[in-house]
């Protein structure tokens, strides 16, 4: 298991001890995760061991039935979605949720309009569509800034969920399966741009099942089954330990 | 940055400018109607238009934009109408000032009203609306001692001399109403409630926090109906338990439904044309419910986006026609 001393710096994200049971179905239990300020986190686990109901609860779509999540040491257990963002957490949806009847430059302007996004605004007197389009074009859909989401291709849309997410300017993103649907080619471009994003200090958690890819960008990987955290460690050392391979790889490592 | 410049002739000041122009245009043009209409009854009719185009534009504005329906949007302007009344014929207070305060006392009603509703998600907000519409339409009927019953009460002062005084004036009103949620709608507060209602859940994923905008957009739709209320009760000189009942809530949604939602001058044409030929097949009796009803369910199976989506499409080929050539 990887200590808070192993981390990039100091964590800005501590997960302690949080449960969530919906009926009599354990999603997660007792989990605890440290992420640091520079940190790259890989997510991994079979499909309903409790990974996007993770992210619910850090974002507050989802409130904790125990433990606490404390972000900058502060609690944010309790707050709504609006509020976690305004802290500093943004994300990104499995199911691309996006704003469909508007343009992609609209659904990028929304998240300018963010109390944070406001007081920290880069430069002062930059009209929003501007900000926006700033954001567009570090995900390369510069020249589709007009086109209705609705019309824009499935690959387009997991790159404009991410601009979206970064005008909120996070301190820490998390991106719900990424790479879910596209294909070689656009997980490449997906990828180049995670890295690009990470280069410039943003820290990031990804949910990911395309584990080729995901290894291949992070540097700390946590394996959930069942609810449980597993395993935690480095990509190499994570698909050598026989618990992860059991319950995700089936028995055997990559 | 050419691709930004692009973006600021759709977005920007240029577009809304030509927009706020158009609508100056209209300003005029209904302004100088009476130079035409000198019947009194026309005249009366264009005031209802008004009238109704601001309870549709103000209903708009929170339920078309972000999906949060409705359902009592007469109970402000009744319980406003009736506030101005009791003010004026108890008090003495005079329609200047009757008006602002049915807005206020309003806007305040709504204020408590989507406090308690807004931050609950699905039908709840509609059924409370729908409920304390029901509900005042009940205490004025039975309040026959202190509000005149289901008689009302009469003898309110008059807004002006004239009818075309009156004309005049709910037509000033309905302009700057026009224009100032128009201005709202296209502002960021105005995108923000469009996100609303279109995705709800990614609008708070964004940073937005939707429960306060809902809140304004309601207070802002509410005070605007209160006015409006107010006006008509100095107009009519007369209140009554009808302003109060579902059906008055029912047409406003129905104007904004057939003009288009979510738009501002949709429900400006819905308004206008509902109350014409509504006006216009009375000489039918009963059987004109029948002709506008069908009417309006021929305009929603046929143009469910409301006609003015329609108006706009053709616009739009006119002008790309016009490009090409």
């Amino acid at each position: 298991m990887k200590n808070i001393e192993e981390t990039s710096m100091e964590p800005i994200l501590e997960i302690r001890d949080i449960s969530k049971a919906f009926g009599g179905l354990q999603a997660i239990s007792h989990f605890d995760l440290q992420v640091g300020s520079r940190d790259l986190v890989g997510i991994i686990g079979p499909n309903g061991a409790g990974k996007t109901t993770l992210f619910n609860m850090i974002t507050g779509f989802i409130p904790s039935d125990s433990g606490e999540i404390l972000f900058k040491k502060e609690n944010i257990t309790y707050l709504k979605p609006y509020q976690v963002v305004g802290k500093g957490i943004a994300r990104t949806f499995q199911l691309v949720d996006l704003f469909k009847e508007m343009t992609a430059i609209e659904n990028v302007m929304i998240s300018c309009f963010s109390h944070r996004a406001k007081k920290h605004k880069v430069r002062v007197g930059e009209k929003p569509w501007e900000t926006a389009m700033g954001y567009l074009e570090e995900m390369g859909l510069g020249d589709r800034f007009n086109e209705k989401v609705k019309n824009m291709a499935f690959g387009e849309l997991r790159l404009l969920d991410i601009a979206r997410a970064m005008a909120t300017q996070p301190d820490i993103l998390l991106l719900d399966e990424p790479f879910s649907g596209l294909d070689n080619e656009n997980v490449e471009v997906l990828s180049a741009a995670i890295r690009h994003m990470h280069n410039k200090g943003q820290a990031m958690v990804i949910i990911e099942h395309r584990l080729k890819d995901l290894l291949k960008l992070v540097e700390r990987v946590v394996c959930i089954c069942f609810g449980e955290k597993i395993g935690e460690g480095n990509p190499k050392d994570i698909m050598c330990d026989p618990q992860v391979c059991n319950a995700y790889l089936g028995g055997r490592s990559e | 940055m050419q691709q930004l410049n692009q973006y600021d002739k759709l977005f920007g000041l240029k577009s809304l400018y030509k927009r706020l122009a158009a609508l100056a245009v209209f300003g005029v043009l209904v302004m100088l109607a009476p130079l035409v209409i000198k019947d009194l009854y026309y005249l009366e009719i264009l005031f209802l238009c008004h009238y109704y185009v601001i309870l549709a534009c103000s209903w708009d504005i929170l339920s078309g934009f972000t999906g949060n329906i409705n359902f009592g949007h007469a109970f402000f302007l009744a319980g406003a109408g009736y506030l101005g009344a009791v003010l004026n014929i108890n008090f003495g207070l005079q329609p200047w000032l009757t008006m602002p305060i049915g807005g206020i006392v309003a806007g305040a009603a709504g204020f408590i009203i989507g406090v308690l509703t807004l931050r609950l998600k699905g039908p709840y907000f509609a059924s409370v609306t729908f409920c304390f519409g029901a509900l005042l339409y009940k205490v004025f009927m039975v309040s026959s001692r202190t509000l005149g019953g289901e008689e009302g009460i009469s003898g309110v002062q008059a807004l002006t001399n004239s009818p075309l005084g009156n004309f005049y004036f709910s037509a000033i009103f309905m302009m700057i109403v026009i224009f100032v949620l128009y201005l709202i709608a296209k502002s960021s507060f105005g995108l923000i409630l469009r996100s609303i209602g279109e995705n709800e859940m990614a609008s708070e994923g964004s940073g937005i926090n939707t429960t306060y905008y809902k809140i304004v957009g309601f207070v802002i739709s509410a005070a605007i109906a209160g006015m409006a209320g107010t006006m008509y009760a100095h107009v009519q000189m007369h209140v009554g338990p009808e302003m109060a009942h579902d059906s008055l809530s029912g047409l406003i949604l129905m104007m904004a439904v057939v003009g288009g939602m979510g738009t501002i001058i949709g429900p400006v044409i819905g308004a206008f044309l509902l109350t014409l030929v509504n006006e216009s097949l009375r000489f039918l009796g009963e059987m004109r419910l029948l002709i506008y009803s069908s009417a309006v369910i021929v305009v929603i199976l046929f143009a469910p986006k409301g006609l003015f989506e329609i108006i706009s499409q053709v616009l739009r080929r006119v002008g790309g026609q016009e490009r090409a050539k």
